[in-house]
C-alpha cells in the first residue's frame, strides 16, 4: 500500500467494514434477498432491524455500493435520527437529495436514515408522509434496533429485514482475521473474552480488540484492562459515595463530571451503573441489588419519555442514599459502641 | 459652581501596582509568570488571552503590569480592528526586536476582541493571527467571553486566563475606601446596596458611587435607591428557595414561587441544586427528589405534547410537594448556606472542552457510520486508553483519523504533547515520501518563504478534510 497506509492507521471497524454485499459472511438469508434488489435494480422501502453491531448499516452501505459502484455515496443520503435536530431539518434534506440528479442506470436514490428509532411518533408520522411523497425517485432505508418503536404505518410500507445476534464463532473467527490482518498475536481465550464483553455487538467487539492490541498482544488480561481503564472511574466512586458513605453531594458531583467532562447521556450512565451493581467488587446485599435494578429501570423509562438527565439521576442518588442507611448504620455500630 | 475638570473615579483609583487589583490572584499568578516567560524570551503562547465578567479587572491588571515592569502599553480598541491595515501597522512595529526600538519594550493590548465580529470585520481576526505570529512583544487580549465560536482559532494560540467575578464583600470594601479618600459620607446601607446591585462589575458600582457623591455630596440608602433603582426581580432566587424548602404548608410554598420571575425550567433548577442541602434526612431526601422528578416529568409532557395546562402540577409538584417532603423537623428550618445551580455554572466553564468533544465524536461518528452519541459513550473511552497507552499508535491513528492538536489532547493528558509531535514527524514522513526528489526541496523553499500562512492553511485543512485534503495540496 501507500505512504499513507503505512504512516496513518485507522479504526479496525472502518477499516475491516465489508464494502460490498459479498464480503458479509453472516446473515446469509438478508444477504441473498439484497442481492437480488441489485440484480433486478428495484426494491421496496426496507426497515433493517436488530441489535447493534449485527451489520444492519454495512448492509446497507454494501447494497449501496453494489447497486451504484464505488461513489455509491453520490446517490446516498445519510442520516442518523439521534444527530439530526428535528424532522424539519430531515425533511429539507430529503427534498433538496430528491431534486439531484439520478443515477445513470438505476431509477432511484437512496435515503439512509440510521437510529429510526429514535424519533417520535409524531416524527414518524411526517416521516411516512415523506417517504410517500418521493416515492417516485427514492427509496428509505430505515434502521432500528426496536423495530416495535417504528410505528405501524411505516412498517407496512417496508420490507422488514431482522438481523439477528451473531453467533460466537462468527464474531470470533472474523475478530481472529483480523488479527492475523494485523500481525497482532492473540489467543483464544482473549477472544472469548472480548465477546463475552460486547455482548455479540461486533462493532463494540472490533473496537476493544483494537485497544487491546495497542496494549501489546491480546489475551485475557489486556482485554479486561481496557473494559476497566475505558469505564469511568466515576462510575463506581458515584455508587460508593451514595450508598456507603451517604454523601449525596460528592455523588452528584461525580454524576456531573460523568456527564459534562465525559460527555455521558443519562442513559449512557445508567447502562454502565446496571454493569456495576451486579459487579462481585461491590459489596452488597443480594436483594439490594434486585432492588437498585428495577429503580434503574424506572428512571431509564422516564429518561426516555423526555425527562431531564440530572434531575432524573439525582432522584436516583436520592434513593441510593435512602437503600444505603441500614448498611451505613451496620457499619458504625460495629467499631463504635454508640452512647 | 465652576469647578475645574475632575478625572473620573475610575480613572483615579485605577490600581497602579499589580497588588492592588483586587482579588484575582490566580490570574495575576498566571499572568506575571506569562510575562516573565516573555521577558526571558522564552514565551511558550506568544499571547494571553484574559476573560471574565465586566468590571473585573482585566485592563487593569495589566496596565498595574506595564508599570511595574517598565513597559510601554500600545493599546488597541475594538473601533481599530475594523480596519485590517491598522492591524497591520502595530504588527509591523511589534515584529521588530525590542532592542532597535530602544531599551523599552512594550506590552501590545487588544481590549474587547470579541467584539470583532466574523462578518462584517472580515480579515480583522486573520489580522490578529497573524499580528500574534509575528510578533516580538508580548500580546494581550480581553474578552468578556471567549468562548464565542468565531474566536476559536484565537483561543488555540492564546494562553487563557480567567477572571473572577468579583463577590459583593469585595466591591464593597473598594467602594468604602473610595468613601475614605473622597471624605464623602457614606451609609453602610448604600455601599451594600450599589455593591450588590452591580454584580460583581467594580467599575460600574465606581461609576455609580461617583454619581451619587458628585451630585449630591452624600450617599445614602433613600438616594442610591431612588437614583438607582432597584432591580427587577421581587425576591432574590436564594430566598425563593428558601421560602419554599422551608414551607410548612402547601399555599406558603406556593405562594413563594409566584415571586419570582425565574421560569418554571430555572426554578427547576435552583431547587434541584439545593433540596440535599436542606433535606438532610434520607428519607426526606428521597422523597423530595421523587417529588422534583414528578414535576419534571409534567414538564417534559408540556415540551412533547404542547399542553401548557400540565405546567400547574409540575408546579405544584417542585414547590408544595418538595415542601412537605421534608419533614424531619432537626433540619427542616435549620438556616444552611444555599448555592447558586452548579449545572449551569459548568456548562459555560467547560464548553470549550465539550466542543473539542462534540467534534471529535463527529469524526467517528462519520467513519464508524455511527451516532455521535455511539462514538462518545462506546469508542471514545476505547481511544483514550490507546492514545494514554500507546502514543506512537495513537500518532497514527490521529494521522488517519485527522484529529487536531486539541482533541489528541483531550483524548490524552499524560501524552498529548508528544502524540502531537508524534503527529508532526509523521506528516513530514509523509510528505517526503509523497513528493520524493526535487519536488520536495521546492515544497520546503515554499515554506521557508511563508512559514505563518503555510501553518494556518494545515490548521484549517486538519479541521476540515483530514488527511485527504491534507494530501491534496
Amino acid at each position: 500500500m501507500s505512504a499513507r497506509g503505512v504512516l496513518a492507521e485507522l479504526l479496525w471497524a472502518e477499516k475491516y467494514r465489508p464494502r460490498s454485499l459479498r464480503e458479509i459472511v453472516n446473515q446469509e438469508e438478508i444477504v441473498k434477498r439484497l442481492q437480488v434488489f441489485v440484480k433486478e435494480k428495484n426494491m421496496p422501502h426496507l426497515l433493517f432491524a436488530g441489535p447493534p453491531g449485527t451489520g444492519k448499516t454495512t448492509a446497507a452501505h454494501a447494497l449501496a455500493h453494489d447497486l451504484y459502484g464505488e461513489d455509491y455515496r453520490l446517490y446516498m443520503l445519510e442520516l442518523n435520527a439521534s444527530d439530526e435536530r428535528g424532522i424539519d431539518v430531515i425533511r429539507t434534506k430529503v427534498k433538496e437529495f430528491a431534486r439531484s440528479k439520478l443515477p445513470a442506470n438505476v431509477p432511484f436514490k437512496i435515503v439512509l436514515l440510521d437510529e429510526a428509532d429514535n424519533m417520535t411518533a409524531d416524527a414518524q408520522q411526517a416521516l411516512r408522509r415523506l417517504m410517500e411523497m418521493y416515492v417516485d425517485v427514492t427509496r428509505f432505508i430505515l434502521i432500528a434496533n426496536y423495530p416495535s418503536k417504528i410505528i405501524e404505518p411505516i412498517q407496512s410500507r417496508c420490507a422488514v429485514f431482522r438481523f439477528t445476534q451473531l453467533k460466537k464463532e462468527d464474531v470470533i473467527s472474523r475478530l481472529k482475521w483480523i488479527c492475523s490482518n494485523e500481525k497482532v498475536v492473540c489467543d483464544d481465550r482473549g477472544l472469548e473474552a472480548i465477546y463475552e464483553v460486547s455482548e455479540g455487538d461486533m462493532r463494540k467487539a472490533i473496537n476493544i480488540l483494537q485497544a487491546a492490541a495497542a496494549l501489546g498482544e491480546v489475551n485475557v488480561s489486556n482485554v479486561y484492562k481496557v473494559v476497566g481503564l475505558a469505564t469511568p472511574a466515576e462510575i463506581r466512586a458515584l455508587l460508593k459515595s451514595a450508598l456507603f458513605e451517604g454523601d449525596f453531594l460528592k455523588a452528584r458531583d461525580n454524576l456531573r463530571k460523568l456527564m459534562v467532562s465525559y460527555g455521558l447521556s443519562g442513559v449512557d450512565i445508567i447502562k454502565q451503573l446496571h454493569r456495576e451493581i451486579f459487579s462481585s467488587e461491590i459489596n452488597m446485599p443480594e436483594e439490594m441489588r434486585v432492588e437498585i435494578a428495577d429503580y434503574l429501570g424506572e428512571i431509564q423509562f422516564r429518561l426516555v419519555e423526555g425527562a431531564d438527565d440530572e434531575i432524573q439521576l439525582s432522584a436516583l442518588l436520592a434513593k441510593l442514599v435512602l437503600l444505603g442507611k441500614p448498611l451505613r448504620q451496620q457499619a458504625q455500630a460495629k467499631p463504635t459502641k454508640v452512647k | 459652581m465652576s469647578q475645574e475638570r475632575r478625572t473620573p473615579w475610575v480613572v483615579k483609583y485605577r490600581p497602579s501596582r499589580v497588588a492592588d487589583v483586587v482579588n484575582q490572584e490566580e490570574a495575576k499568578k498566571a499572568f506575571l509568570s506569562w510575562l516573565d516567560s516573555w521577558l526571558r524570551g522564552k514565551p511558550e503562547k506568544k499571547a494571553a488571552l484574559l476573560y471574565g465578567p465586566p468590571g473585573s479587572g482585566k485592563t487593569s491588571l495589566v496596565e498595574a503590569a506595564a508599570r511595574e515592569y517598565g513597559l510601554e502599553l500600545l493599546e488597541m480598541n475594538a473601533s481599530d480592528y475594523r480596519r485590517a491595515s491598522d492591524i497591520e501597522r502595530v504588527a509591523v512595529a511589534s515584529s521588530r526586536g525590542a532592542s532597535l526600538v530602544g531599551a523599552r519594550g512594550k506590552i501590545i493590548l487588544l481590549d474587547e476582541v470579541d467584539g470583532i465580529s466574523a462578518t462584517a470585520d472580515l480579515g480583522a481576526l486573520d489580522a490578529v493571527m497573524n499580528l500574534i505570529s509575528r510578533t516580538s512583544h508580548p500580546v494581550v487580549l480581553i474578552a468578556n467571553d471567549p468562548w464565542d465560536p468565531k474566536l476559536r482559532e484565537l483561543r488555540e494560540v492564546c494562553l487563557l486566563i480567567e477572571f473572577k467575578r468579583l463577590t459583593k464583600t469585595e466591591v464593597k470594601r473598594v467602594l468604602q475606601n473610595i468613601c475614605r479618600s473622597e471624605k464623602l459620607d457614606c451609609e453602610d446601607e448604600a455601599l451594600d446596596f450599589i455593591a450588590e446591585r452591580a454584580e460583581g462589575d467594580l467599575r460600574s458600582a465606581i461609576n455609580d458611587l461617583e454619581a451619587l457623591g458628585e451630585g449630591f455630596g452624600k450617599v445614602t440608602y433613600a438616594l442610591a435607591r431612588s437614583v438607582l433603582g432597584y432591580r427587577n426581580r421581587e425576591l432574590d432566587s436564594f430566598e425563593v428557595v428558601r421560602r419554599i424548602l422551608t414551607s410548612k404548608y402547601s399555599w406558603q410554598a406556593r405562594a413563594a414561587a409566584s415571586q419570582t420571575d425565574l421560569a418554571p425550567d430555572e426554578l427547576i433548577q435552583w431547587i434541584s441544586e439545593n433540596v440535599p442541602r436542606q433535606a438532610v434526612d434520607p428519607e426526606d431526601l428521597w422523597r423530595a427528589f421523587e417529588s422534583l422528578s414528578r414535576a419534571d416529568i409534567y414538564m417534559a409532557r408540556i415540551v412533547k405534547s404542547g399542553s401548557w395546562d400540565l405546567l400547574a402540577y409540575a408546579s405544584d409538584m417542585m414547590t408544595a410537594g418538595v415542601a412537605l417532603a421534608i419533614r424531619n423537623p432537626q433540619y427542616k428550618f435549620k438556616w444552611v448556606k444555599y448555592g447558586f445551580p452548579e449545572k449551569i455554572r459548568m456548562m459555560s466553564k467547560t464548553r470549550e472542552i465539550r466542543q473539542v468533544r462534540d467534534d471529535l465524536a463527529k469524526i467517528i461518528a462519520q467513519h464508524l457510520k455511527c451516532s455521535t452519541s455511539v462514538a462518545k459513550s462506546e469508542v471514545i473511552p476505547l481511544l483514550k486508553v490507546i492514545f494514554d497507552n500507546n502514543p506512537e499508535y495513537a500518532a497514527r491513528l490521529a494521522l488517519g483519523l485527522g484529529l487536531s492538536d486539541s482533541m489528541i489532547r483531550y483524548l490524552s493528558e499524560r501524552n498529548g504533547d508528544r502524540i502531537v509531535k508524534l503527529v508532526e514527524d509523521l506528516k513530514v514522513q509523509l510528505r517526503e515520501t509523497l513528493l520524493g526528489g526535487l519536488e520536495s526541496s521546492a515544497k520546503k523553499e515554499a515554506e521557508k518563504v511563508k512559514p505563518i500562512t503555510k501553518k494556518v492553511q494545515r490548521e484549517r485543512s486538519r479541521s476540515s478534510g483530514g488527511l485527504e485534503s491534507f494530501l491534496k495540496k
